[in-house]
């Protein structure tokens, strides 16, 4: 499987990460007559953020799995047996 | 007294993570496998403290991370930078620690406080839920919360500085957001 497929896995992967503070459901409130002079940039940025985060988990974890998957070096799966079969 | 075979088979089967976490803390293969050792030294001597059906991977993470940090308060002494230390490491030696690939990625998690590091990994790649991370290192819920946002929040800074191409928006439009949102 190319990179490409394997980070379209990735992306279905479950994560623990909620979601931050600004991605909130109600970051997303309509607009109110105090928020209607703000910048629509700003509306982007959160948009923008989501988009980053979601980016960020999945290089972490991908990251993280390649080390996972570098496997257990023998004198370490060794030691856990000569330990375990210690009196 | 052996151990129990059951018992045995939940310690063999945290390793593979147990060992990741440990190479996303130190960023050396070396030293990593040092504090795994280390850890399931101390851990076994100690399995009397285990209590049968609680969470094995929370119970030998947590020893891993003190071990990892009182080794790193110890270092923090002899050297002024370890944060810089442990930059440096990642940027010498990327072949230490996996592919190449991540490296940009390693040496932007390389440059965050190191509690804000290892609550972002414990959470968003260990898989560990928010009260487990918590309990891990020893602070409250809402503490771990904060890190991650914060470590999080950092990451996308350092991040969108360099392959800011990856995550979307036109040239333009980062113009724009570069320039603070003026309209």
């Amino acid at each position: 499987m190319g990179e490409r497929g394997k980070n379209e896995e990735m992306k279905h992967r479950r994560t623990n990460l909620e979601p931050l503070e600004q991605d909130k459901p109600d970051a997303d409130k309509p607009e109110t007559l105090e928020s209607m002079g703000k910048p629509a940039t700003q509306q982007k940025d959160v948009r923008l953020g989501r988009e980053v985060q979601a980016r960020i988990g999945q290089q972490l974890r991908a990251m993280y799995d390649d080390f996972v998957n570098q496997g257990v070096p023998q004198h370490i799966t060794d030691l856990v047996r000569r330990l375990s079969e210690q009196d | 007294m052996k151990l129990d075979p059951a018992i045995r088979d939940q310690v063999l089967a945290t390793v593979p993570s147990l060992r990741a976490f440990a190479i996303s803390l130190c960023g050396n293969i070396d030293r990593a496998d040092d504090l795994v050792q280390e850890t399931l030294l101390r851990a076994l001597s100690h399995i009397d403290s285990f209590e049968p059906g609680t969470n094995m991977p929370a119970w030998l993470f947590t020893i891993l991370r003190n071990l990892f940090r009182s080794e790193y308060r110890k270092r923090r002494r002899e050297v002024e930078d370890a944060d810089g230390r442990y930059a440096e490491s990642l940027k010498s030696h990327p072949e230490q620690t996996g592919r190449v690939e991540f490296e940009e990625f390693r040496t932007a998690l390389a440059k965050l406080p190191a509690d804000q590091r290892e609550a972002l990994i414990l959470v968003g790649a260990s898989g560990f839920s928010y009260e487990d991370a918590a309990s891990i290192c020893g602070c409250a819920v809402g503490t771990i919360k904060s890190r991650v946002n914060r470590a999080r929040t950092r990451l996308a800074d350092l991040l969108a500085i360099d392959s800011v191409d990856d995550f979307g928006p036109d040239r333009a439009t980062r113009a724009v957001l570069a320039g603070g949102g003026r309209n």
